[in-house]
């Protein structure tokens, strides 16, 4: 049995990506099992999927702890350590990035590939700037990488379920297949195993929560980030007053100051800015 | 610093749930502004249940009480009687209910509490469908728009039925205050909201709260759509005091409501027929509104 | 203290009333009508300092008394059968919230058809809610129940709501004398709340809250952990209750000549009254019968059963509903409860005085007879033409 983890965002199509590998795992004669980790489900937020495909019907019912495979859509999200949490040493990690996977940071022993399925994506009219549709290039990279599924399988797959655009997807599989790169781990592999799960913590009596949501910091869900070009501002609140994210102040001269922990970057401020002085810059 | 024309002070944290560009968060942070921190906020199940983060963490700074989704009326009944029996003074009880949790499913309770003349402000945030759970038709969804149980097909152009009128049935129960408000004008907001806390009895907002995934247009528009929305008449900006409607936001000429929908994915199959009928209706309905305004005004004097 | 012949409904009212409940939110229903028909009479009158809400369903009732109680007001409300249905949902956000709310249910029979009598389909239904569940037999025991479920709710070792039962018309409108304590007496008894868990205007707190499955267990858990020290504080509670007002009713399982008995009857509100008359018939005639009364049904007294089921080799459960597809829902729990005991005795369910019919002593007389008989039946139906014996559990 592989197991197989995806980590997306909200609105990136991580849960279809895990639904269409098991598509494509079934037209190749395999038993395969996808279900998401129905969460805060919110466009930009973190979101995990999972995918088994094996040749047997399944017979777990559990989330996947120790994964073979582990698929990350936003590079953003590497920074979260629970994104490798529990990946087989002789596991692969593959990311949706522009850089080389030499550059990618892995547990030791652990293969690393990495396909730009952004750019692919956008080539392809997939999604915006600010939300590509990275799916189907992601899976198409994961379907060379892994041999989990044929590239026929997949491109079959894409046709008869995605819903918009089926043609450009086949098309954004097809370069994510060709284009992936794969490099061997780094190190020796070490036997890890999933983490314990930890017990329910003991709580004081009643639902009664009260620490602030700022120590939650949502930066991660950013595609783009504002950068206020202050020679140019005028002070006139805008940006601060329509922001969702309460991720606008003020210092002492009264300009603008971004707090990024907590911009999600909708481009509201930029969009809104009288002069023009809020510019939305790629990543997070 | 240029003058605040809306208040400093900040309720909402940062670090919330909402999704980029979110106009119920806003609309959520423009209200406490208004309100102020000696405020309690009954929240059915919405997306600001979700919004308000999980346990042990939560995104506003005043007392937030969870409610069923339809019991919001009765809810804030409760508080202001044990705000009332326990003796606190100067506490504003506020509803903050979606369009489903008001318009549809809580539309009961909001009867009641209007009916028994609570004293609370009555809030719901119109994102015109039921988006925690992910798009489907609510009772406030525009006719026309596609959601994912008014899917659209050759014969079938989005949501058949035209939106509830939520006001017109608050206004039959001759609320203390009733008013309509959208976050892309903040200052008509905040001017709305301090009248309504200055008031007693039951009081009504009606938010406009672009949803930026559920309508399908970008993020960074949530303020661009929202200005469209009252500009073209789609949302026209009024409130009613004793009875009497004043429009607050008045426009020398209302902008073809194409603008307004041609911004939006989800009213993107629309025929220039449908574009069309639906102008009609927001003509008949400017035309109404302000005739009304007329009425009103001729009943002062 | 006065005597006054009241009714089983008034009862509630005075209780509601003595124990200076804040908040009062409910919805007409028969037969609970006469309840807050009282209780709006105390508090226009200025007799009772309380804001009554007036709702336009039990299901906002129920909100209303919530939302208050989590603002830290100490709270009322009453139903019966349809209404406390329509309340389900919300049952089990009272108990979540951990909202001390003490509510009067008079146990109806459930439509369709129609039908006003007594019944306990209803709080059956509400089982699993995680309230507390009390059956009162007579209007006293209503009355001083009430006052014992506020000391139970607000306790630091419980903070769950509880139900107050009496059954439709045999209590509900049936006048008897009943002695009202005294103001001064009952404030002794049964101090003002003192919140805990609740929102503070000006605080920055979030009462409900949502979590994912890692909290979650913990806080069913929590309340879990509550109900398993009820049956112990009502103890404590009846005790105090006695110091101060020199009665009390017998805990969560009272029994009555139940010493060397060979057949034993387990009942609930007000079938007790009828079948301990003629436990006293039975025992002058010289057969070794008890009975038992079920008072507390929710926590589900198992030690108590335990210790009952060690004395006895037949015991009959009298159940005023039917769990379809099982037997008398009081009889499943007894089962239940006598699985790990030492001794288990042969166990026959009745089911008697469903929808209202009257549970005569004849009815009873025959039940002893038939759980003395050579081989008792699992099930038995009251009332039918035929007696008709259920065995697809048995």
């Amino acid at each position: 049995m592989i197991e197989i983890r995806f980590h997306g965002r909200g609105g990136q199509g991580a849960v279809v990506a895990s639904e269409l590998l098991a598509q494509a795992a079934f037209l190749d004669g395999k038993q395969p099992q996808s279900f998401p980790f129905f969460g805060v489900e919110r466009r930009g937020a973190p979101v995990t999927a999972y995918t088994r495909v094996d040749e047997r019907p399944v017979g777990l019912r559990t989330s996947i702890t120790a994964p073979d495979a582990v698929v990350v859509f936003d590079p953003g999200l590497l920074a979260s350590e629970s994104v490798t949490d529990g990946l087989r040493s002789n596991g692969l990690l593959l990311v949706n990035t522009p850089r080389p996977p030499e550059s990618l940071a892995a547990p030791p022993g652990v293969r690393r590939a990495a396909v730009d399925a952004t750019r692919i994506a956008l080539s392809h009219h997939l999604g915006t700037p600010m939300l590509p549709i990275v799916n189907t290039a992601v899976l198409g990279a994961l379907a060379r990488a892994t041999g989990v599924v044929s590239l026929e399988s997949l491109r079959r797959a894409v046709e008869q379920f995605v819903p918009a655009r089926p043609e450009e997807n086949r098309r954004a599989a097809s370069d994510g297949y060709s284009e992936v790169r794969a490099v061997e781990g780094t190190g020796s592999a070490t036997v890890s195993g999933p983490k314990a799960r930890p017990p329910a913590p003991r709580l004081p009596e009643g639902p009664i929560a009260s620490v602030s949501s700022e120590t939650i910091h949502t930066s991660a869900w950013r595609t783009f980030t504002p950068v206020i070009h202050l020679d140019r501002c005028t002070k006139c609140n805008f940006c601060w007053k329509f922001c969702p994210d309460a991720a606008i102040e003020f210092d002492a001269n009264g300009y603008p100051v971004l707090r990024l922990a907590y911009c999600k970057g909708c481009g509201i401020c930029a969009a809104e800015c009288p002069p023009k002085t809020i510019e939305m810059v790629a990543g997070a | 610093m240029a003058k605040l024309t809306i208040p400093a002070q900040e309720l909402m944290w940062g670090g919330h749930s909402a999704c980029p560009g979110c106009g119920p968060a806003l609309a959520m942070r423009l209200l406490l502004k208004g309100l102020g921190p000696r405020t309690l906020v009954s929240i059915p199940a919405s997306c600001w249940t979700v919004i308000a983060t999980p346990y042990p963490t939560t995104a506003l700074r005043v007392g937030v009480l969870d409610n069923a989704i339809e019991a919001t009326g009765a809810s804030i009944s409760g508080l202001r009687a044990a705000a009332d029996a326990l003796g606190l003074e100067n506490v504003n009880i506020v509803g903050f209910a979606g369009d489903g949790g008001t318009a549809d499913i809580g539309l009961q309770a909001l009867s009641g509490m209007l009916e028994r003349r609570t004293n609370a402000i009555y809030v719901m945030y119109d994102n015109e469908a039921y988006m925690n759970t992910g798009i489907q038709r609510s009772g406030a969804t525009p006719w026309g728009a596609w959601t994912t149980t008014t899917p659209v097909s050759a014969a079938v152009h989005g949501k058949p039925e035209p939106k509830k009128d939520i006001m017109g049935i608050v206004l039959a129960h001759r609320p203390a205050y009733a008013a309509t408000l959208n976050p892309a004008f903040p200052e008509d907001f905040d001017q709305k909201v301090e009248r309504a806390r200055a008031l007693v009895g039951p009081r009504f907002l009606h938010l406009f709260a672009p949803c930026p995934p559920g309508w399908k247009f970008d993020s960074s528009q949530t303020i661009a759509l929202g200005r469209l929305a009252t500009d073209t008449g789609v949302f026209p900006l009024y409130e009613v005091v004793d009875g009497r409607l004043r429009i607050t936001r008045k426009t020398g000429g209302l902008k073809p409501v194409t603008e307004y929908l041609s911004a939006q994915g989800r009213f993107k199959h629309l025929s220039a027929d449908d574009m069309a009928q639906i102008q009609a209706q927001v003509r008949t309905d400017w035309e109404h509104l302000q005739s009304r305004e007329r009425e009103d005004l001729g009943r002062v004097h | 203290m006065t005597w006054k012949v009241l009714s089983g409904n008034y009862a509630q009212s005075y209780a509601a009333l003595l124990a200076r409940a804040q908040v009062v939110s409910a919805y007409p229903i028969t037969p609970q009508t006469s309840i807050v028909e009282k209780i709006a009479e105390f508090v226009s009158s200025g007799e009772m300092d309380a804001e009554f809400v007036k709702v336009e369903s039990e299901h906002s009732a129920m909100q209303v008394v919530i939302s208050a109680a989590a603002l830290g007001a100490r709270t009322y409300t009453a139903t019966s059968s349809q209404g406390l249905l329509l309340m389900h949902e919300l049952l089990h956000w009272a108990s979540g919230m951990r909202a001390p709310i003490v509510m009067g249910v008079i146990n109806r029979a459930v439509a369709p058809p129609w039908n006003i009598g007594a019944d306990h389909t209803d709080t059956m239904s509400q089982r699993d809610t995680g309230w507390i569940q009390l059956y009162a037999e007579s209007n006293q025991e209503v009355l001083d129940t009430v006052l014992e479920a506020y000391r139970l709710a607000e306790h630091p070792e419980v903070r769950l709501p509880v139900m107050v039962t009496e059954d439709a018309f045999y209590l509900s409108h049936t006048v008897e004398p009943v002695d009202v304590p005294s103001r001064a007496d009952v404030d002794r008894f049964l101090p003002p709340r003192e919140p805990h868990a609740v929102l503070v205007p000006g605080e920055a707190t979030r009462l409900g809250s949502f979590t994912g499955p890692d909290h979650y267990v913990g806080f069913r858990h929590q309340v879990g952990e509550a109900m398993e020290r009820v049956s112990k504080t009502l103890a404590g509670v009846e005790e105090e209750f006695r110091e101060v007002f020199g009665r009390s009713h017998g805990g969560a399982l009272p029994t009555y000549r139940t010493d060397d008995a060979e057949a034993i009857l387990v009942t609930m509100g007000t079938s007790t009254t009828t079948a301990r008359s003629v436990v006293d018939e039975l025992r002058s005639e010289g057969h070794h019968v008890g009975l038992a009364k079920l008072r507390l049904f929710r926590p589900f007294p198992d030690e108590e059963v335990r210790a009952l089921a060690r004395q006895v080799d037949r015991i009959g459960v009298v159940d005023r509903s039917y769990t379809f597809g099982r037997m008398g829902p009081a009889a499943t729990e007894v089962s239940a409860a006598l699985y790990t005991a030492p001794h288990r005795p042969e166990l026959t369910s009745f089911l008697a005085g469903i929808g209202g019919r009257d549970v005569t002593p004849e009815e009873v007389r025959r039940m002893f007879e038939t759980l003395l008989s050579a081989a008792p039946p699992r099930t038995h139906w009251e009332d039918l033409e035929e007696a008709e014996e259920m065995r697809v559990h048995g």
